[in-house]
């Protein structure tokens, strides 16, 4: 309004106009794709945080990462109350299980169409296909911000974990021991956010209205766990030669959902916590083959889903 | 508003703008060709574009949008080759897309950011460095007229000023050349002339080359220098748009009553006339022919009620027809 006024005033006087400096080329540095795609990355991990966003866009992000360090928080509060130098939550599988399991799908349900179906939803894609990068780096770069995204959820309480244990201990010898349980829970960790996020975006694009988008990525997750949750339990129980031996459909229900198949992986690599799942002994392979064909369906999905995306 | 009041009081642009060279052609295609299955979007489609700013015309469904993916490097053409800014679309799409800004058709705006925040993020996307970016945005905005609303969420925006928008991120990578695919969709009439002296702007006194693909020629004859008409993936006419639209300017008078004494009196002062719906066509001369239509209907006494130049139709484009020839047929409108 008031630029209106002012080149109005600027046409009476017969001067040009004064907000008008003319147009400006640009010949400064102009970034590379790769530097293009971590802006978009970049972007997009902040807004998986619903930061650069309003309130209302940080409750999830905010409460899902509170709810996520509890345990740490009362691991803390409970070896300085208590004086034990003993950690009561292992760092693979973060007990209890199923807060983990349960924080994460709400995240994922959440955020994951925040960072996929907002753009599909105003369709501006078109706008970045027209610029200089090409049809996979977006996707790319979207997975890289939500693996990362999960990362910071899954990863930071571990740390806590450890900072609130460490700060008890006494010993050198206690410090590293410490450190060497924590460094395989990093590691399972990271597999949970890769496997995690591919599959969580992969759903959330599939549909540009949010409501749907949450909802088919908190039913894919959801339903898989209970029903492998389900069938183990039936497989321990009812077909079962004994409470010590669980058969087979026991052993191999957990491949069904990614949770469970990343915990039979955690077990097959030697991890001896007792997880949701009952140990898959000499199907332990199989666990590693399913968390690896999960993460290559998510990512390969996506990969597809955005070469098929209309570009205008 | 502002750039149609800016203009008004400059000298016209054509007189003083730095424009660029004509001698070298911006667009190219060689007999490109595009097939989706049994449907061909472009047909062998041959034609250049030189530096200014360029009309693509055609009606909807004539293959404009396929032409510009191709030219983006979006799509691969099925046969024939096309290169932009002397890079070929095949190969160098990337490079392509940085010298290219484009404002797609239909909407593309996310609701619940302010246009500085999305302008800024597209001109991260076009490879500009943070602070570069910001100011580029700002001055973007402000040259398609996006002031203090600029803070603003881009939902409570108008049509009008979406539009703005969707050029300003177009224009923040500094482009060299600008793809505009409709980009008066779903303005009013105020709204068109607005964008369309915009456009005109930015092209002869920015000195950016400009393609615009519209289907109304009324529109993209008042900009253009240049214009290319395709039809069903085929290219009808390349030319200046002066030498297209000299032939073929004609003006509507429309009487209360008497259509038919008019168009005697006027045949009879030899003027080429026909009769449409309700008015007569007349082919238009020059100034000499608002004097005669005058003065046939003062000595008539007739009540006059509509009296303008009108806007060309495709098809007489296309066809090659002289409205004033009499062949065109009654009633129809503008091809939409």
């Amino acid at each position: 309004m008031s630029a209106e006024i002012t080149a109005a005033g600027a046409a009476a006087n017969g001067a040009g106009v004064i907000h008008d400096i003319g147009y400006q080329a640009y010949d400064g540095p102009r970034l590379g794709r790769a530097q293009i795609m971590l802006a978009l990355g970049w972007h997009s991990l902040k807004s998986a945080f619903g930061i650069g966003r309003g309130a209302k866009a940080k409750i999830v992000p905010v409460f899902t990462f509170a709810v996520m360090c509890a345990p740490a928080v009362v691991n803390a509060i409970q070896l300085a109350v208590t004086g034990t130098h003993t950690r009561v939550v292992p760092y693979d599988t973060y007990r209890p299980v199923a807060l983990r399991v349960l924080v994460l799908l709400i995240f994922l349900a959440a955020q994951a169409p925040e960072v996929v179906s907002r753009d599909l939803r105003s369709h501006v894609l078109p706008l970045y296909f027209a610029r200089p990068i090409r049809r996979a780096d977006y996707p790319l770069a979207k997975l890289a911000a939500f693996v990362a995204a999960c990362l910071v959820l899954i990863e930071v309480p571990l740390l806590v974990l450890y900072v609130g244990t460490v700060t008890q201990v006494r010993t050198g010898s206690a410090v590293w021991s410490e450190t060497r349980a924590l460094i395989p829970g990093l590691l399972l960790g990271a597999a949970w956010a890769a496997v995690a996020a591919a599959l969580g975006l992969l759903f959330a694009s599939f549909s540009s209205r949010r409501a749907y988008a949450t909802g088919s990525v908190a039913i894919f997750f959801f339903l898989t766990w209970t029903l492998a949750l389900l069938l183990t339990s039936i497989g321990e129980h009812a077909f079962g030669p004994g409470l010590q031996q669980p058969s087979a459909l026991a052993r191999l229900a957990g491949l069904i959902s990614p949770f469970t198949a990343l915990d039979g992986m955690r077990q097959w690599l030697g991890g001896t916590s007792p997880g949701p799942v009952p140990d898959p002994g000499g199907y332990g392979a199989l666990y590693g083959i399913a968390v690896l064909a999960f993460l290559l369906a998510g990512a390969g999905g996506l990969l597809l889903r955005y070469r098929k995306v209309g570009v205008a | 508003m502002t750039a149609q009041q800016g203009q008004a009081i400059q000298p016209a642009p054509e007189l003083t703008a730095p424009r660029p060279p004509a001698a070298d052609a911006v667009i190219r295609a060689e007999a490109l060709t595009k097939r989706y299955g049994a449907v061909t979007a472009l047909d062998k489609l041959t034609v250049a574009v030189p530096a200014g700013i360029t009309g693509l015309v055609g009606a909807n469904g004539a293959g404009k949008s396929t032409l510009v993916k191709i030219l983006l490097g979006l799509l691969e053409p099925s046969d024939g080759r096309a290169a932009v800014l002397d890079q070929d679309c095949a190969r160098a799409g990337q490079r392509i897309r940085t010298l290219t800004g484009y404002m797609p058709e239909h909407d593309c705006l996310p609701a619940d950011v302010t246009a500085t925040e999305f302008v800024t993020h597209l001109g991260r996307m076009s490879g500009l460095p943070p602070t570069a970016a910001k100011e580029r945005a700002a001055d973007s905005l402000r040259h398609v007229g996006l002031y203090e609303e600029r803070y603003r969420q881009i939902g409570t925006y108008s049509t009008g000023m979406k539009q703005r928008v969707k050029l300003a991120q177009a224009l923040v990578g500094d482009p060299k050349l600008l793809l505009l695919d409709e980009p008066t969709n779903g303005l009013d009439p105020a709204g068109r002339s607005a964008m369309l002296e915009l456009v005109e702007r930015i092209g002869n006194v920015f000195g950016i080359s400009i393609l615009v693909a519209s289907h109304l020629l009324g529109e993209v004859e008042q900009i253009c220098d240049h214009l290319v008409a395709i039809e069903a993936g085929k290219l009808l006419r390349a030319d200046t748009v002066r030498s297209v639209t000299r032939a073929s300017r004609a003006l509507v008078i429309e009487v209360e009553e008497g259509t038919e004494l008019l168009r005697d009196e006027l045949l009879r002062r030899g003027l080429a006339v026909a009769v449409e719906g309700r008015g007569v066509t007349v082919g238009l001369a020059g100034d000499q022919t608002f004097d005669v239509v005058r003065d046939a209907v003062a000595e008539l006494g007739l009540p006059l009620n509509r009296m303008e130049q009108r806007r060309h139709r495709l098809e007489e484009l296309f066809s090659g027809d002289q409205p004033a020839a009499g062949v065109t047929s009654g009633g129809a409108g503008d091809v939409r």
